[in-house]
């Protein structure tokens, strides 16, 4: 007799939605959070007076009320749009090369075009081909996948036929040429780990048009306020949660998923998991071996883990305007070649040719820390192999080292930044992988070549009755992960035969 | 159906070949079984197994215990960091944090100091222990350390009482290394046999150009030659010289901060250059400000745990002790309300915690509370 019908592992924000969804449905559903907190990247930690968000950088998805994104939707669902206080960001994001250009773009596309034609007048309809070809892909992608259309051919969707399987460097060396212009326009591929050369021309479009015409977006309390807010709607909707309880085997009969052990050792029985723990994990640690299936090592060979990040965290005691932080979102850009910086990616050292991104809510949201002070994030993107092997009593060392260096890169746009800092805290690849499980600590999953698109890797169950949710069963990022939740609890409602599922 | 359109995209044989050649020649995860976290634990064991190698007597009320890894070695710390020690004392499942005084150099052994408190269950199990005797711990933890990046190095240590301890290790460490850094410590003690580290410190400021000792006895014998009195602003200034090219550290109990802080800030020392080390939970928590009048602090209630069970837990006691007094075993470090290891979530009554508990904007509003600095008000109903 199972104990549970559902069981979700994880309160990241793929098991809090999965969690909600499920509970919502009238499913009797337990999630389990090694944490005593829920949220998992989706999350902020104190030191001082200050409080740091951890993971959020900008929203997606989310829209206005007269024409909501998707996310803003799935929130409405789910019950926690009202308990959420959302503020859209000015500015798409400001890019400075130092040296060469500082600029702003704001988050619309007419304003973006006309901005980018004004600093590069030679070249004026590169720019108007290329963001015409970033929404006309998209647009085709919406039509195709998000309204499921039944018959998605050549005649009604060309420029998805012909793109869906490129990467976006041929396409944007063709409109932009400039590599300036190039790395301005580009800014957004951090967001996926992958440079332009790599990086899916859908998923470069997804990018453009969702913080485009959805706005990036700031949570006020930041990305743990939309992790307490899902928690509570998976109790209110009568879902139980064990927090401060990790999981240490998924088990398996020959029917399917038969239950877990808790770390404490209890077994508790569910013929349905969701599993919001690395797809790694989940099938080299959680599953006897003689259980897990061939198909899954065939995907999990097929692919590679993605970056981690080295972060370090800034309590200013000083006015974000006062330190020149002008823009919610700054990419500092060392170098205008992405491959170069991509390469970059792969050592533990960061210098003046790295790019960086430095995120300052203060800039639009001013009580997100004490009067007279700020608090930055500065991020970069490294693959955690690079400190794997550092030996630990040079840990600590090698830390301050390279988060000096970091912000030495960062003072040439925000000079004096290091003699205003009050709270510093560091996070390195090793940091995220501690916190969240994730092996090489990355924070986007497994790379996302366009092989390991979903139209290939498809995230259903190999064992009846396990789902995945979370960066790992598709891509990274916020949005992807809500959704990725929600898309694997109406697996769950659609098996258990529940008819509110859509 | 996504993989019949799949097929009539441009590319897709060239992709299928990409995906074949991954599947055959990319990295295969299983030989990681059970090692995924290796790196990980290398550097935050969740648990470490020590074993009492020595105890030395510092001062009538203090003892060292020096502890060996029972097993493998120990993990790598920061001078000013702390390990909190988990104990099974007749059922109550308890936790207490020490930092460490021995320097992190010192890679065989870590070295802690305890005061004997009167009643306290730990300190006197602790103290009575002898060489062989197994401890278990936390991994190093605690912000309480020395950031190369953005303080100056020169450091104006002050300390009271067992405060010493996170001192010791740093002092040590920056002789020892000859680390280009200075520090003058100011150390404040009842009686001159409370002093702890007394000889040791005297005979490193003699011979190590990097380090001042100030000891300070409020009631010292009369033919004492040192400083009398507390620590004020004279004394702080006089040891000082310049200001603004040093960076403050604070460690001792209650009393130390409120006659040490205001002294600072009226000296216009800005708070990136002075860090305070946690403490414990406050002594007498109805003197706090905020505590509400109509609160008896003898009053008693009860507290519903999952599964319908009930502790009975004292308004002036902290909910961790009251549950932990049940059996209940609940993760904490510091125990001093900073870590937010012990947190856990409100479902209905209402808590007291003092003002300044770094308890995040959304978890005050989502009812997550920090149980080492949460005492009852009310009922109480808790998800653990």
């Amino acid at each position: 007799m199972a104990d549970y019908e559902a069981i979700v592992i994880g309160a990241g924000n793929g098991g809090l939605t999965a969690a909600a969804t499920l509970a919502q449905h009238g499913v009797r559903t337990l999630l389990l959070e090694r944490h005593n907190v829920p949220g998992g990247c989706a999350t902020s930690f104190c030191r001082g007076r200050f409080e740091f968000e951890v993971a959020l950088h900008q929203l997606s998805g989310i829209g206005t009320e007269e024409k909501p994104g998707p996310l803003r939707l799935l929130l409405a669902r789910l019950g926690v749009l009202d308990r959420l206080e959302l503020v859209p960001m000015d500015d798409l994001y400001r890019v400075v090369i130092p040296e060469v250009i500082d600029i702003t773009l704001k988050p619309d596309r007419d304003a973006t075009v006309a901005a980018l034609q004004a600093h590069f007048p030679a070249h004026k309809d590169g720019i108007a081909e290329w963001f015409d070809l970033l929404w006309g892909l998209f647009g085709e992608v919406i039509g195709a996948f998000y309204f499921k259309d039944p018959q998605v051919t050549r005649e009604k969707y060309p420029l998805f036929h012909r793109y869906a399987l490129q990467t976006s460097a041929a396409e944007m060396d063709r409109c932009l040429k400039d590599p300036v212009l190039k790395t301005v326009a580009s800014a957004y591929w951090t967001y996926m780990g992958l440079p332009p050369s790599r990086l899916a021309l859908t998923d470069m479009a997804a990018l453009y048009f969702a913080y485009s015409e959805f706005l990036p977006y700031h949570l006020r309390g930041g990305s743990q306020a939309l992790s307490n807010a899902l928690a509570q709607s998976v109790l209110d909707a009568g879902g139980d949660i064990r927090f401060n309880c990790g999981v240490r085997r998924i088990l398996v009969d020959d029917e399917g998923v038969a239950g877990v052990v808790t770390e404490a050792g209890d077994t508790i029985a569910a013929r349905q998991v969701v599993s919001n723990v690395s797809k790694v994990a989940t099938y080299v640690d959680l599953i006897e071996a003689d259980r897990v299936p061939l198909a899954v090592l065939d995907e999990l060979r097929q692919a590679r883990i993605g970056p981690s990040a080295f972060t370090v965290y800034l309590g200013l005691d000083a006015e974000a305007a006062d330190l020149g932080m002008t823009a919610s979102t700054t990419f500092i850009v060392g170098d205008t070649d992405p491959d170069r910086i991509y390469a970059r990616m792969f050592q533990r050292e960061i210098g003046p040719r790295d790019g960086m991104l430095l995120t300052c809510y203060n800039a639009i949201d001013p009580g997100f820390s004490p009067p007279g002070t700020c608090q930055a994030a500065l991020v970069t993107l490294k693959y955690g192999e690079s400190w794997r092997d550092v030996p630990p009593r040079d840990y600590a060392d090698e830390k301050y080292r390279i988060a000096a260096d970091m912000l030495s890169a960062a003072e040439r746009v925000f000079p004096g930044l290091r003699g205003r800092v009050e709270e510093m805290e560091i996070a390195t690849p090793l940091t995220h992988q501690r916190y969240l499980g994730h092996p090489q600590g990355a924070i986007y999953g497994f790379d996302h070549h366009v092989k390991d698109s979903p139209l290939f890797v498809a995230n259903r169950p190999h064992i009846r009755g396990l789902y995945g949710a979370g960066g790992w069963y598709g891509s990274g990022g916020f949005q992807p992960t809500l959704e990725s939740g929600v898309a694997a609890a109406r697996a769950v409602l659609r098996h258990l035969n529940r008819s509110e599922a859509r | 159906m996504k993989s019949d359109i799949a097929r009539k995209l441009d590319g897709y044989d060239a992709l299928m070949g990409e995906i074949a050649a991954a599947r055959k020649y990319g990295s295969d995860f299983t030989p990681l079984r059970g090692r995924l976290q290796d790196a990980v634990a290398r550097l935050h064991p969740h648990r470490v197994a020590l074993r009492v190698s020595r105890v030395i007597d510092e001062t009538p009320s203090t003892r060292t215990l020096r502890l060996v890894p029972a097993a493998g070695n120990l993990p790598p710390f920061q001078t000013g960091q702390y390990i909190t020690l988990f104990f099974d004392l007749g059922g109550v499942r308890t936790a207490r944090p020490y930092s460490i005084s021995s320097a992190p150099s010192q890679t065989a052994f870590w070295e802690i100091t305890v005061r004997r408190v009167a009643e306290g269950l730990v300190s006197n199990h602790l103290l009575d222990l002898g060489p062989g005797a197994l401890l278990e711990s936390s991994g190093p933890a605690g912000t309480f350390v020395f950031n190369p990046v953005i303080h100056p190095p020169q450091l104006v240590c002050i300390a009271g009482g067992s405060g010493i301890t996170p001192f010791m290790s740093m002092i040590r460490e920056t002789v020892q290394r000859d680390l280009p850094r200075r520090i003058t410590l100011l150390y404040g003690n009842r009686r001159l046999d409370d002093v702890i580290f007394h000889a040791e410190l005297n005979e490193l400021a003699r011979s190590a150009v990097q380090f001042d000792y100030i000891p300070v006895v409020e009631d010292p014998p009369g033919n004492y030659p040192g400083r009398r009195g507390l620590i004020d602003a004279p004394l702080i200034r006089e040891a000082c010289g310049t200001l603004d090219d040093k960076v403050f550290f604070v460690c001792g109990p209650q009393g130390l901060y409120d006659h040490v802080l205001p002294q600072l800030e009226a000296m216009a020392v800005p708070r990136r250059r002075l860090r305070c080390e946690i403490y414990g939970a406050p002594a007498n928590v109805w003197e706090q400000p905020g505590w509400p009048a109509e609160v008896d602090r003898h009053a008693r209630f009860t507290v519903t745990l999952p599964g319908g069970r009930h502790v009975e837990a004292p308004a002036a006691v902290p909910l961790i002790r009251s549950l932990e007094k049940s059996g209940w075993a609940i993760p904490s470090l510091c125990r001093s309300g900073t870590c937010s290891l012990c947190r856990l979530k409100l479902l209905s009554g209402r808590i007291f915690q003092p003002p300044g508990v770094p308890v995040r904007s959304s978890d005050r509003r989502f009812g997550y509370i920090h149980a080492c600095v949460s005492y009852p008000l009310s009922d109480l109903e808790i998800l653990l």
